[in-house]
């Protein structure tokens, strides 16, 4: 592979969203790990960006960046206590650590040629492709059409719509204050 | 593959999803215009809703009549066939009962939102029988699972409820993304997404070995949680012991009879045995894989659930560790269903299934009307429920009977079905281990039975009443338990074969 | 272009981080975030695929864009049932969500 300037954008992106994942699952401080999960996930949304998928790195930001991190940062900062608790970390941190590299090296296997670099031959699946076909210049607003399409994703659009609702009402309903809808007698909760 | 555009067959393939919304929403509105005291029956409103629906697919949900182009509909997200319509039957016949159920528990009885998420967790299940798409496949398990997180949690002045919402959500949440990365790979080595499509191109595309086990094994992991196979199943004491009762009924009879549908047809596209291919050039095998990795998660399900249920002292966790345990016979099952291909084996599965549906309803209308009446979910404290309410104790003793294998309760003929496949697919070794593994059960069921019948306790004089909503969900499993082990064996098992026959259509 | 393992490195990478974070953070915040790691480390996977194995058909890209969806509903039942719990106990630490244990 030659150094282009595609290749060395790509290792940006594919560092930062790396270096920050770490850094969220290995920070003490939760807040300071909410904003790693920002940085990995914008890096996550430049990886998109290489890859012919600007609306879903503008989703990605939008969305992810915008919506569910915030979200979180929200949470941890409801839950106090939390941010200051003295060990992150489970007493078995150590085989977590064994678990998450030989899943690593199991995936690595199967999806890159190492092991036909390495003379295993017949054990990865071919992934060496480096110059697919352009993408059509139409294929957002296909996207658009056909996520409202019958005969192609109207459904999961519709069904998606309906998770939407009902997580909406449960996780309001689960949080809503005791005692402001009115309840039948002997209901009252006890907080 | 060109997939079906018939409008009229389309609508009929997800009537019973656009009914079930149009309930949700009808459940939501009542609960703000009818006033406080008429809200306890708005269970009615849903449990006789999602009752009729569940008519309305057996009666009019007749599939297209065809082979597999004219059943793949909506852009080939669903196949309408007769395995998707038993098993939406099942799936919401156990929402309506679960519902029956709620009306029993005082902090839930009443509220219209908790009826809602209920009916989409049902929607989800439904579409988990019918889904024929990577993406309908993943966003109809996420409906399930994220509502039934929420439904777990719903008690929130109850510590046990809200921890049990907690590690339910998590591990689900945790192994849900191994199935998406499982089908993330799944499309990778394909380029599609329609699992019939993908699984011709998965066969015949000369792919290596590993890439195609990793996946599968990805994939198997969210399946593993669902249906609660040892080795993932550590939620399932915990989460069942603390959740609001009728959401153990659920979370053991629809969501994991869902799961065993789509485990079915999963399989048997993506992966199929070579003879289903027929004509097609350089068909490789991938079958034999998921038969082994089925069986043998089937014998560590089976005897690790018999035996640790041999100690349980809290009935919600007996019925919890039994759950595990029947999770590996129906694995019997599915090992079974590639091996041969005559459909026997997917039809014991189907069969099985509906009858555990409503043994564990059963099962936990039970110990509902038993927590509400003692405050105890002590095995010991069923003492003299023969006494305080023998109607209670025979049905008690049905659904035992029918875990059990002991006719003429239906689990019987479920069990007989699940070995014979068995032997007819080679696997006579699992044949015998379910065996002894049935004679192991037999014990910790009939000890509770003992308890109920045997033994005396000093409030035999307290009788527990059984309310109207009871009397119906009760009913309405005792008759399909004891008529589906005698007299209607033939018509159920017809019907499930024809499905099974329509899960081998690939082509 | 840089060929399609690189990606996939990246995904699997992605991936692995969160699932040590997963099984050996203490607090359900961090866990969920991690959780938020993987499937983000799926969202790499489904397009670098798309956009190397099938690039005409949209299927890639739409999967993707349901993930989104199904992320976002996930992080707001699982923050609420958080919060809930917080209530209760002023503590989200309880080593009873620590899932290496069970």
């Amino acid at each position: 592979m030659d150094i282009t300037v595609e290749s060395i954008v790509f290792l940006i992106f594919g560092v930062l969203t790396l270096g920050s994942a770490l850094l969220v699952v290995t920070t003490r401080n939760l807040f300071h790990g909410a904003l790693y999960l920002m940085a990995s996930l914008f890096g996550v949304a430049g990886l998109f960006v290489l890859l012919a998928a600007p609306f879903l790195a503008g989703v990605q930001v939008v969305v992810y960046i915008g919506a569910i991190a915030i979200l979180i940062i929200f949470a941890i900062m409801l839950t106090p206590q939390v941010t200051a608790m003295r060990s992150v970390r489970t007493a078995q941190w150590p085989v977590a650590v064994a678990v998450a590299v030989i899943f690593f090296a199991l995936l690595v296997s199967v999806v890159t040629p190492l092991m036909d670099e390495l003379g295993v031959d017949d054990f990865a699946a071919d992934f060496t492709q480096e110059n697919p076909p352009d993408v059509p210049a139409d294929s957002l607003v296909r996207l658009g059409e056909q996520l409202v399409d019958p005969q192609q994703f109207m459904l999961p659009f519709e069904v998606a719509s309906v998770l939407l609702m009902a997580a909406l009402i449960g996780a309001v309903l689960l949080v809503w204050p005791e005692g402001t809808r009115s309840t039948p007698p002997g209901e009252a909760g006890d907080d | 593959m060109n997939f079906s555009t018939d409008t009229q067959a389309s609508v009929i393939a997800i009537l019973p999803e656009i009914l079930m919304t149009i309930l949700a929403v009808a459940v939501l509105v009542y609960d703000v215009i009818w006033p406080e005291e008429r809200r306890v029956q708005l269970g009615y409103l849903a449990g006789f809703g999602l009752m009729s629906i569940a008519g309305v697919v057996w009666l009019i949900g007749v599939p297209p009549a065809g082979g597999l182009q004219e059943q793949l509909l909506l852009g080939g997200m669903v196949r309408h066939d007769d395995m998707a319509q038993i098993f939406r039957v099942m799936v919401i016949l156990a929402g309506a009962l679960s519902c029956l159920l709620a009306m029993g528990v005082l902090k839930l009885r009443a509220r219209g939102d908790f009826y809602a998420v209920l009916i989409v967790a049902v929607i989800g299940a439904s579409l988990m029988s019918a889904a024929a798409d990577l993406i309908m496949i993943f966003l109809a398990l996420e409906t399930t699972s994220i509502t039934l997180y929420l439904l777990a949690g719903y008690l929130r002045d109850d510590d046990r409820s809200t921890e049990a919402g907690l590690k339910y959500f998590l591990f689900g949440a945790f192994t849900s993304a191994f199935t998406l990365y499982g089908l993330s790979l799944v499309y990778g080595l394909t380029g599609q997404t329609n699992i019939y499509e993908l699984g011709k191109t998965l066969a015949t595309n000369g792919l290596p070995d590993p890439p195609v086990v990793i996946a599968l094994g990805l994939v198997a992991v969210g399946f593993g949680f669902k249906i609660s196979a040892v080795p993932f199943h550590f939620w399932t004491p915990d989460v069942y012991e603390g959740a609001p009762t009728p959401i153990t009924a659920l979370l053991s009879s629809a969501s994991k009879a869902a799961a065993v549908g789509l485990l079915l047809r999963f399989l048997l596209a993506v992966f199929p045995p070579p003879e289903l291919l027929g004509a097609l050039e350089g068909v490789k095998d991938y079958s034999a894989f998921w038969v082994q990795l089925a069986a043998v998660l089937s014998v560590v399900s089976m005897s690790l659930g018999n035996v640790l249920a041999l100690v349980q002292s809290n009935i919600k966790r007996l019925l919890a560790y039994s759950t595990i345990a029947h999770a590996g016979y129906i694995l019997i099952g599915v090992a079974a269903i590639s091996t041969d291909c005559s459909g026997d084996g997917a039809a014991a599965v189907a069969f099985y299934m509906f009858m555990y549906v409503l043994t564990n309803i059963l099962a936990f209308g039970v110990v509902i009307l038993f927590a509400n009446a003692t405050g105890s979910e002590q095995i010991s404290d069923l003492a003299g429920l023969s006494r305080r309410n023998p109607w209670l104790a025979l049905a008690m003793t049905i659904a035992l009977l029918s875990l059990a294998g002991i006719p003429p309760a239906a689990g019987f003929i479920g069990k007989f079905l699940l070995f014979r496949a068995a032997v007819n697919a080679n696997l006579v070794w699992l044949a015998l281990v379910g065996i002894v593994n049935v004679i192991i059960g037999l014990y910790y069921y009939l000890v509770v039975v003992k308890v109920m019948y045997m033994e005396r306790s000093e409030d035999e004089d307290k009788p527990i009443p059984v309310g109207t909503p009871y009397s119906w969900a009760l009913g309405i499993s005792v008759a399909g338990v004891l008529l589906f082990g005698t007299i209607l064996v033939t018509p159920l098992l017809d019907w499930a074969t024809d499905a099974a026959h329509a899960l081998y259509v690939l082509l | 272009m840089v060929p399609l393992w690189m990606y996939l490195m990246v995904a699997a990478g992605l991936f692995s981080i969160g699932l040590y974070g997963v099984l050996a953070r203490r607090n359900a915040i961090a866990i969920l975030m991690s959780i938020e790691l993987m499937l983000n480390a799926v969202n790499i996977n489904l397009v670098a695929f798309w956009r190397y194995q099938a690039p005409l058909a949209l299927n890639g890209q739409a999967f993707a864009a349901f993930v989104f969806v199904v992320a976002a509903a996930e992080a707001a039942v699982g923050l609420a049932l958080i919060i809930t719990i917080y209530r209760r106990r002023q503590s989200v630490i309880a080593e009873d969500v620590d899932l290496l244990k069970w």
